[in-house]
């Protein structure tokens, strides 16, 4: 098992990544709140059974601007590819997620999946979402979704009938919306930042 | 598996049965687009000045704009001088009143009634559009008891001028994109219907769109207006010759639906989709939106797509009103070369507004099918929400099928959901029905039908039936 042979993501924008035969690339996004990014990854799938993995966090609580642009291009077939990005949005901030997917007519057998959900806490904050398919071959399992949207009432409520205080049920519900993109080992800032939300 | 594959290809196999042309004679203007041509259109349809304003303003703005490329379409480029603006069948003057017996005959063939027959061959007003001009418009008596308006839009603009001025334009302004402009310029006729305040419309009205010149454009322009508390069910469908050359089709449709108010508009387009290699057919660049002006009001678009060369199409709605509410169903099928952009937007402006997006689509041959679709929360929209839903089906691997939709949020109690799917039938799904008796023609028209059901099943019942049909016939040789 190698890793994806990576081109200077430092230096080049948007950081590109070509992933070969059996290869396996994940990658981690962590923003947290008072930081502005502009995040561009370009990721090629050129070998038969690479397997790429994205996970993204994004929190944002005063004005920041966090914009994601990833394209992630099969180019080659049976290849493999999740993205799950998750993110809360709250003050003044505005985010974008553009997503894209592209399948090479002759990336048969590709699997893609790609999910952006987002949570908008306040009036002034601003979430626009863009993912896209493109898709050039027939045998393909390929699906995204988005959506945005606030933190479950019914969820809060549950919680607040059973003597959790209304900023903790909140807390609760943001840590376990962000889990599955939440890197190991960084758990505690992460729950840091959302108290400070 | 080739076995399947010719299975496919048999199943699919079928033919443009609206392709045949009708002889009759004519008048047209001369080709070109100019001023005069505008001025000479509007005389012809002896239009009063505010309309000849109109659209001399709308032409103004369009020769200021460029046509738009964003769209996931290879679009021709288009000749505009090279297009015949107004083509009409000649009126006999021996018998003015009377509808051409070959006109008559052609819209029999194509299964559209114009005379009030039997009312249990079910009960639908048609307005029907030859070229430029209406022929006719059924039913108008029994509609105008209840004080509904259902007449060509050019009757409307002599008979409702006040009706037509206060609303045309309102929901697409003259200005809005390319192709609203230039058929605000040049438009010849349509529908239009005014539903009265707390009017529940008896019958299902219903608009045919039927191109039969060589050289000619259709510019269609239809406008729907439901007072307060009304309800509506309205349906368009559209045929063509077989042609060479590729015709342009640009159309504006406009909803106004007042408080409480209930309009459902579907559409089965089956415009001639060119030949196995792409050539000919009709380019379908369509403006499509209505507006949910009052509280509680509820606009529905249905739509299956089966023809045309290339469709641009967007039907949209804007909710403006609290509590108002829409819903977008699409079935889009492409095959051989055709290219589809299709998707709707929504707009949410007022509280508690609500949306649902159900779009199939369906591609086959060589086709692109896009679905591009905008969901938007601006900041009033308090509790606003929104589901959508767009599923692609592949049939052969030269195909594409894409999916662009944009989520835009500024309101934190807005809800946004978006999920998109894109598949094929698979070898499993047909074995599985073969296995069980089924054979495998019928496997593939199940599972198509199956697939789209959702959206047919919103069809009036008339429609229905012909969807379902169209949608085997699209696919014809769709693997290879």
């Amino acid at each position: 098992m190698g890793y994806g042979n990576y081109r200077d993501p430092m230096k080049a924008r948007p950081a590109q990544y070509v992933v070969g035969a059996g290869e396996k690339l994940e990658l981690s996004f962590v923003v947290l709140p008072g930081e502005s990014r502009d995040i561009e990854v370009s990721i090629d799938l050129v070998g038969e059974g690479a397997e790429v993995t994205l996970k993204g966090l994004y929190l944002c609580g005063g004005d920041e601007r966090v914009n994601f642009r990833i394209l992630m291009h099969h180019r080659a077939p049976g290849c493999v590819s999740h993205q799950l990005f998750n993110g809360i949005a709250s003050g003044s901030s505005k985010v974008t997620f553009e997503g894209r997917i592209v399948v090479a007519p002759d990336a048969q057998k590709t699997e893609a999946y790609q999910e952006n959900h987002n949570i908008v806490l306040s009036d002034d904050a601003h979430v626009e979402a863009t993912p896209q398919l493109e898709i050039y071959a027939d045998d393909v399992k390929c699906s995204h979704g988005a959506t945005v949207g606030r933190l479950d009432e019914e969820a809060q409520f549950y919680m607040r009938s059973r003597g959790i205080p209304e900023q903790e049920a909140r807390v609760l519900q943001m840590l376990s919306f962000l889990s599955s993109v939440t890197p190991e080992g960084r758990e505690k800032e992460i729950e840091g930042a959302v108290r400070a939300l | 598996m080739d076995q399947d594959k010719q299975i496919i290809q048999e199943f699919t196999a079928g033919e443009y049965k609206e392709g045949f042309v009708t002889d009759v004679e004519q008048e047209f203007v001369p080709k070109g687009l100019n001023e005069d041509i505008i001025r000479t259109i509007s005389r012809l349809k002896e239009e009063p000045d505010w309309l000849l304003e109109f659209r001399l303003d709308a032409f103004r703005k369009w020769q200021k704009m460029e046509m738009p490329r964003w769209a996931h379409l290879d679009l021709p480029e288009i000749d505009f001088q090279d297009i015949i603006y107004y083509a009409a069948p000649k009126k006999d003057k021996d018998r003015p009143k009377e509808i051409d017996p070959k006109l008559a005959e052609t819209f029999e063939k194509l299964g559209i009634p114009l005379k009030e027959r039997d009312v249990l061959a079910g009960v639908v007003a048609v307005d029907a559009v030859f070229d430029s001009v209406s022929v006719t418009t059924t039913f108008r008596k029994t509609l105008a008891e209840k004080g509904i308006i259902f007449c060509s839009f050019s009757e409307a603009v002599k008979e409702h001028p006040d009706l037509v001025r206060k609303y045309l334009a309102t929901v697409v302004p003259s200005g809005d994109n390319y192709f609203a402009a230039l058929n605000s310029a040049v438009f010849s006729d349509g529908s239009f219907c005014y539903i009265p305040k707390g009017v529940r419309c008896p019958m299902d009205l219903s608009s045919y769109f039927r191109i039969n010149a060589r050289g000619t454009g259709q510019f269609e322009r239809t406008l729907i207006v439901a007072d307060e508390g009304s309800y509506v069910s309205y349906m368009e469908g559209c045929t063509a010759p077989m042609r060479d050359e590729q015709q342009l089709h640009a159309a504006v449709v406009e909803i106004i639906v007042e408080k409480d108010a209930d309009v459902k508009y579907s559409t089965v387009q089956n415009w001639y989709p060119g030949d196995a290699d792409g050539k000919g057919g009709i380019l379908n660049l369509v403006t499509k939106r209505g507006i949910c002006k009052g509280d509680g009001a509820h606009l529905s678009w249905t739509q299956v797509e089966t023809g045309s060369a290339i469709t641009w199409k967007y039907p949209s709605t804007i909710l403006k009103g609290d509590n108002s509410a829409s819903e977008f169903y699409s079935v889009a099928v492409t095959n051989n070369y055709q290219q589809a952009d299709t998707g709707t937007k929504m707009v949410h402006i007022g509280r508690n507004t609500k949306s649902r997006i159900v779009s199939k689509g369906i591609s086959a041959g060589r086709s692109q099918n896009s679905y591009r679709g905008l969901v938007r929360m601006n900041a009033g929209a308090k509790n606003a929400r929104n589901y959508s839903q767009c599923d692609s089906l592949l049939i052969g691997s030269k195909c594409g099928a894409h999916t662009f939709p944009v989520i835009r949020s500024d309101n934190p109690t807005a809800v946004v959901e978006h999920e998109a799917t894109t598949s094929k039938i698979s070898e499993d799904q047909l074995f599985y029905c073969n296995q069980r008796g089924i054979g495998p023609e019928e496997a593939v028209g199940l599972i198509v039908n199956g697939y789209a059901r959702e959206v047919l099943s919103r069809l009036p019942m008339e429609f229905a039936v012909e969807a379902q049909k169209l949608l085997q016939v699209s696919l014809e040789g769709s693997v290879g």
